[in-house]
């Protein structure tokens, strides 16, 4: 009995240590104790403008973003001698240079993209780096792909995308009426990706860049892109329907609901069958609540 | 008069429930429910995608993969019993040579009926309308599997193999049968539950459950009262003509092929 105690006790101890040991945390790579100073959620500055602006970084996402192990001065090189030099911070539009200094490819489609180059005339609203690899838009938590909290992790995309495309009237400056969003989420890909576990198996399914494409990502009325015309979006279909024709793309309804306009007999095979739905269940339903009132009424008397 | 309940039932089963359904029409009706079951359970959660109870109940059977190939089982099982009965109506009729199971063909003694029984309901009339072998519900539901498996499995087998389908039909079929698909199985479910589901088990009489799909066999008193013309018809009582009831679905082979009328239908 008393063995059976000890190891009773023996056991939680064991267990309570491996529990305490394991959650051991991972600290940010931070040679120049930058965040000393930076590590302060009050430092701020005024700023050349008067305004009060903060110089805060917050050390729990550092520590668990992609970039952990890199030195603040490899994105910050200016800063190497204390005190550092006061130089105007990262904006959104010298953002994907300095991400670009290493990640050169990415940079480089990135550039070409329809996003790319609304960034290079000075357009704010589009997406860069950070936008989409970062849960926060904040450059020090940078999240890796395949992390499953990642925005890019293949769940996620769909959600990072609609952070702006979800948005009616910003995408209306651009000609962007279709609901992308909802009608993705009602497409089969929707569904499976929402009803899909965040198992890593899962990258199989369709998600907003399988089709239009990554860093690369083409306005769909650029002839280049891979959805512009019926022979592009086949061959995108085709990329993971094997065999997939031109019939086959046709049938897709391109982001909107089926119109008269838009596959008619889907649109009105759905009217003929809502007719259907609602005069056959609404006699039934009628039928019902007429013998339940009947047999209730007869035991009701009994 | 002997008649076939007495004769060929004498001392073999319980006296009290009569035949009503064979081995193969319970077979049916098992494989079609089964396979119904396992279709709705798989497939409401993709209508409803977007209900937080959906995508627990997809993750509880291991994600959509599973619950897809639970999904095509169900339905190639609901296909192959569509098959069988198919087959099982060839073979009595034309291998068997069984009259042909005219019972089952609506009529306007159906409509008639109707309103009858809901006449009754309302307290219109004092009793519910003399049925035959099949009632109006009977029917209903019948027809609506000829007009509804045909439909969920040439759309099923369209959004099943959509690059193949759309090798030989136009585009368009893929969005139209996810459309007829989808709303197809709305209305066969609310069907079930709300009216078969509720006249065949949650009635007086027979609540909670009917077993005679599975037993084949109806207590006596109940047969009397729920087809009293099927009936009187085995138990040799001479029909009592109906004056609003039009009966135009007891045909004249009555007397000779009262035994196989009881089989050869569904």
């Amino acid at each position: 009995m008393k063995w059976l105690l000890l190891c009773l006790i023996g056991g939680f101890v064991a267990a309570g240590s491996i529990f305490v040991l394991n959650s051991a945390r991972v600290y940010a790579l931070d040679e120049n104790n930058c965040l000393v100073c930076h590590g302060n959620p009050e430092m701020t500055k005024i700023n050349g403008d008067g305004k009060k602006i903060s110089l805060y970084v917050n050390s729990e996402a550092v520590n668990t973003a992609s970039h952990r192990f890199i030195n603040c001065t490899t994105c910050h090189p200016s800063y190497t001698v204390i005190p550092h030099r006061v130089d105007t911070p990262l904006t959104k539009l010298s953002l994907a240079e300095k991400c670009g200094s290493c990640h050169q490819y990415e940079y480089k489609l990135h550039r070409e993209s329809i996003h790319g180059q609304q960034l290079a005339n000075g357009n704010l609203d589009v997406a860069t780096c950070v936008d989409c690899h970062s849960p926060t838009g904040n450059p020090h938590s940078v999240i890796r792909v395949l992390e499953y909290n990642a925005p890019t992790y293949k769940k996620n995309i769909a959600q990072t995308c609609a952070g702006c495309h979800n948005d009616a009237s910003l995408m209306a400056n651009y000609g962007i009426v279709e609901k992308v969003y909802e009608s993705y989420m009602r497409s089969f890909h929707g569904k499976a990706m929402k009803l899909g576990t965040y198992e890593i198996t899962q990258l199989d399914k369709a998600t907003c860049t399988n089709c239009h494409g990554v860093h690369d990502i083409k306005s769909a009325n650029d002839p280049n892109s891979p959805v512009a015309g019926l022979d592009n979006l086949a061959k995108t279909c085709e990329q993971c329907h094997a065999g997939a024709g031109i019939e086959f793309a046709r049938g897709f309804l391109g982001h909107r609901e089926a119109s008269p306009d838009n596959i008619p007999v889907a649109h009105y095979t759905e009217i003929l069958f809502r007719l259907l739905l609602t005069s056959v269940l609404s006699f039934g339903a009628v039928v019902v609540i007429m013998a339940i009132y009947r047999f209730s009424a007869d035991r009701w008397r009994v | 008069m002997a008649t076939r309940a007495e004769t060929v039932y004498a001392g073999l089963v319980p006296e009290d429930t009569i035949a009503r359904f064979d081995v193969h029409q319970i077979i049916q009706h098992i494989g079609l429910m089964v396979s119904f079951v396992l279709l709705v359970i798989t497939g409401i959660p993709l209508k409803f995608h977007d209900w937080a109870i959906s995508q627990a109940w997809i993750g509880m059977w291991g994600g959509i993969e599973v619950t897809r190939s639970i999904h095509y089982f169900g339905a190639w099982l609901m296909v192959g019993v569509g098959f069988y009965h198919l087959y099982y109506l060839w073979y009595s009729t034309a291998i068997l040579k069984k009259p042909f199971p005219i019972k089952m063909i609506p009529s306007l003694s159906d409509f008639i009926k109707l309103f009858q029984e809901l006449g009754y309901y309302v307290g219109l009339r004092k009793e519910m309308p003399r049925y035959d072998r099949f009632n109006w519900k009977e029917k209903f539901d019948y027809w609506a599997l000829f007009w509804g498996v045909p439909v969920m499995a040439v759309s099923g087998f369209i959004l099943m193999f959509p690059v193949f389908a759309t090798r030989f039909l136009p585009g368009w079929v893929v969005p139209t049968a996810l459309v007829a698909h989808s709303d197809e199985a709305m209305l066969a479910l609310t069907w079930i539950v709300m009216v078969h589901i509720f006249f065949n088990h949650f009635t007086p009489g027979v609540f909670p459950m009917n077993t005679s799909i599975f037993t084949g066999r109806v207590p006596r008193e109940r047969y009397r009262r729920d087809h009293p013309l099927e009936y009187d018809r085995l138990m040799g009582i001479p029909e009592v003509v109906d004056d609003e009831a039009d009966n135009e679905g007891i045909d004249e082979k009555n007397d000779e092929g009262a035994d196989e009328t009881g089989q050869g239908n569904n």
